[in-house]
């Protein structure tokens, strides 16, 4: 677990002085945002859009893509620079690296969330019904889901020719069912202010999260190979 | 598995091409269009005109739609639509509040309609006042008071028309056999991880390529039943089809990563790895209809059912179609591995002959 800390530290470390992927990132998910103002003017203008189910599905689209954006590029740049190789002699279990890489990019992935919602509020002009903490925390707990089974796939899809392509194709379909559907239905119900209600989406996601960590911890090892 | 088993594909081909043969057989002759499940209206009611039935009415509520989840709830006014496409109408018209007399005058009734054989527990009384042709009939309901208790008229409907029995005899089989493809991707997936012989990987690519070719095709079968028992081709509130759907994609998904390496042992690998990963999703399609009171579901169960839903002959005929099924699987398998031997053997040749590339 050391290891994975000190992989991670060393991530968000290079990442702090460069900023080249969390601003991708960002860009990218202002972008969505920005993107799904213009597609529903009019019927926001109106008022005639149930904000709710439009903030959860937008958000989620947000979080989803931006986040595959920095999985792809944290193995990407590592592979380009020729530093995985360098990472992989290191004297570190092949699960603890995974581990570090999973800390490092939950970390940036929480952060443009938390970004992103913020952004949807402010283009939107909507307060979540009041409920935009819960909002974070189901962010959060599906951020944590996404990522596990996120940099799994980010390692696999890096030693391919098309990886920018191949990691989305990889992963939607992977995280349709255990992030996606569930993170949207309880974002929803959050904003109404039941969250607590959906039981089933939170053991859901939960569940899903411990099935991909246990698969990423052990194959890890498969993964990262010279 | 050094595929000793290559030398008898034909007789699995065989006991394939001749299981089929007999499921054909015995979908004409010993399991036709259950005589108990299609029934014309006027077998189902006998001297009908005239006389005050119960039928199933097509509810067109969503809550309500699929009674296993929501069985506490209470009676609700049955809707008695023509076809599929009154039920946007119908909402139309909840959206507007305007459900008066309009939904409870004469109406066509279709006995083979949409949601009707899922068990359909809410129904209405009326006179009938004229039959129409085999499945149809007219049915007066004088207030929605007349809503009572279901009597179901109809079978279960898995197979209550022509096309829907055939296609069944396919498609059940089909989604059995992608399962099973599945299945060995992962099993050959890790066994390839375990042990580093190619050959494990081979069986774990063909049977994923195979798995997907019969995926396809249920996937392709399963609408024009749909479209026979339920009216529609496809729901998306039926977890048993989006899920499917999305365990399909994910294998297309493994197919592309595999052409997207050229590296055999990478490839071999991490195509091992993801077939571990995408393998959640096999789980979820193939149980979604068996664990339907926790997630919407009403596609049929077909094994393990407490009702059945099968009459005993289409069970023998379908019993019999998954075996063929299975022996045609093993024979493609068989001869997809050797293809694939044969591929990495002129790859090698080509290395040894040009020397580089």
């Amino acid at each position: 677990m050391r290891a994975a800390l000190t992989i991670a530290s060393k991530d968000l470390k290079t990442e702090l002085r460069s900023k080249e992927m969390i601003s991708a990132m960002f860009l990218f998910s202002l972008l969505i945002v920005l993107a799904f103002r213009f597609g529903f003017e009019e019927s926001v203008s109106a008022g005639s859009v149930d904000m709710p189910d439009l903030a959860a599905a937008s958000l989620w689209i947000c979080f989803s893509f931006s986040a595959i954006v920095g999985m792809h590029s944290s193995f990407a740049k590592e592979k380009d620079r020729e530093t995985l190789e360098g990472l992989m002699l290191c004297p570190v279990e092949r699960s603890e690296l995974y581990l570090g890489k999973v800390i490092s990019n939950m970390v940036l992935v929480f952060i443009v969330d938390v970004l992103s919602i913020a952004f949807f509020a402010l283009f939107f002009a909507y307060d979540y019904g009041g409920n935009g903490l819960a909002v974070v925390v189901i962010a959060l707990l599906g951020t944590v889901t996404l990522v596990l089974v996120g940099t799994l796939v980010a390692a696999i899809s890096v030693n391919t020719k098309a990886r920018e392509v191949l990691l989305p194709i990889l992963l939607i379909p992977l995280i349709a069912f255990s992030v996606i559907m569930p993170s949207v239905t309880l974002t929803g119900d959050a904003i109404a202010g039941m969250a607590t209600e959906s039981v089933r989406e939170i053991v859901s996601i939960a569940g899903f999260a411990v099935i991909f960590g246990v698969v990423g911890y052990l194959t890890a090892d498969y993964v990262f190979e010279g | 598995m050094n595929l000793k088993l290559g030398k008898y594909w034909v007789w699995f081909a065989g006991i394939s091409a001749a299981l089929m043969l007999i499921t054909v057989l015995l979908a004409v002759y010993y399991a036709p269009v259950a005589a108990s499940s299609v029934k014309t209206a006027n077998e189902l009611f006998p001297s009908i005109e005239g006389s005050t039935i119960t039928v199933a009415g097509f509810v067109a509520d969503r809550e309500i739609m699929n009674p296993i989840r929501y069985p506490e709830d209470p009676p609700v006014t049955a809707i008695i639509l023509a076809d599929f496409s009154d039920y946007r109408r119908y909402l139309d018209a909840v959206v507007a509040g305007d459900l008066e007399g309009e939904w409870w005058t004469v109406e066509p009734i279709t006995v083979r309609g949409p949601y009707l054989p899922l068990g359909t527990n809410v129904s209405a009384t009326g006179e009938v006042v004229a039959t129409l042709d085999s499945s149809s009939f007219m049915l007066s309901c004088d207030s929605s008071d007349d809503v009572v208790e279901l009597s179901s008229p109809g079978e279960a409907g898995i197979m209550t028309s022509p096309i829907s029995q055939k296609i069944f005899y396919f498609h059940m089989p089909s989604a059995w056999v992608s399962y099973v493809g599945f299945f060995l991707t992962l099993v050959f997936g890790v066994m390839y991880l375990r042990t580093r012989n190619r050959t494990y990987d081979r069986v774990a690519a063909s049977s994923a390529e195979l798995g997907v070719l019969f995926a396809t095709i249920a996937i392709v079968t399963g609408p024009v039943w749909a479209k026979e028992e339920w009216g529609v081709y496809w729901r998306w509130d039926d977890t048993k089809l989006v899920t499917t759907f999305v365990m399909w994609l994910v294998y297309i998904g493994y197919l592309m990563l595999r052409a997207a390496v050229v590296d055999h042992s990478v490839r071999a690998r991490i195509s091992a790895v993801y077939g571990i990963l995408g393998f959640v999703t096999m789980p979820m399609s193939l149980l979604s209809s068996r664990i339907a009171p926790l997630i919407r579901s009403s596609h049929p169960q077909v094994i393990a059912s407490s009702s059945g839903g099968l009459s005993m002959e289409a069970g023998i005929t379908i019993g019999i179609a998954v075996v063929a099924f299975t022996f045609l699987f093993i024979t493609m398998l068989i001869k997809r591995v050797e293809i694939e031997e044969s591929e990495d053997e002129l790859e090698e040749l080509k290395r040894r002959v040009g020397g580089e590339e």
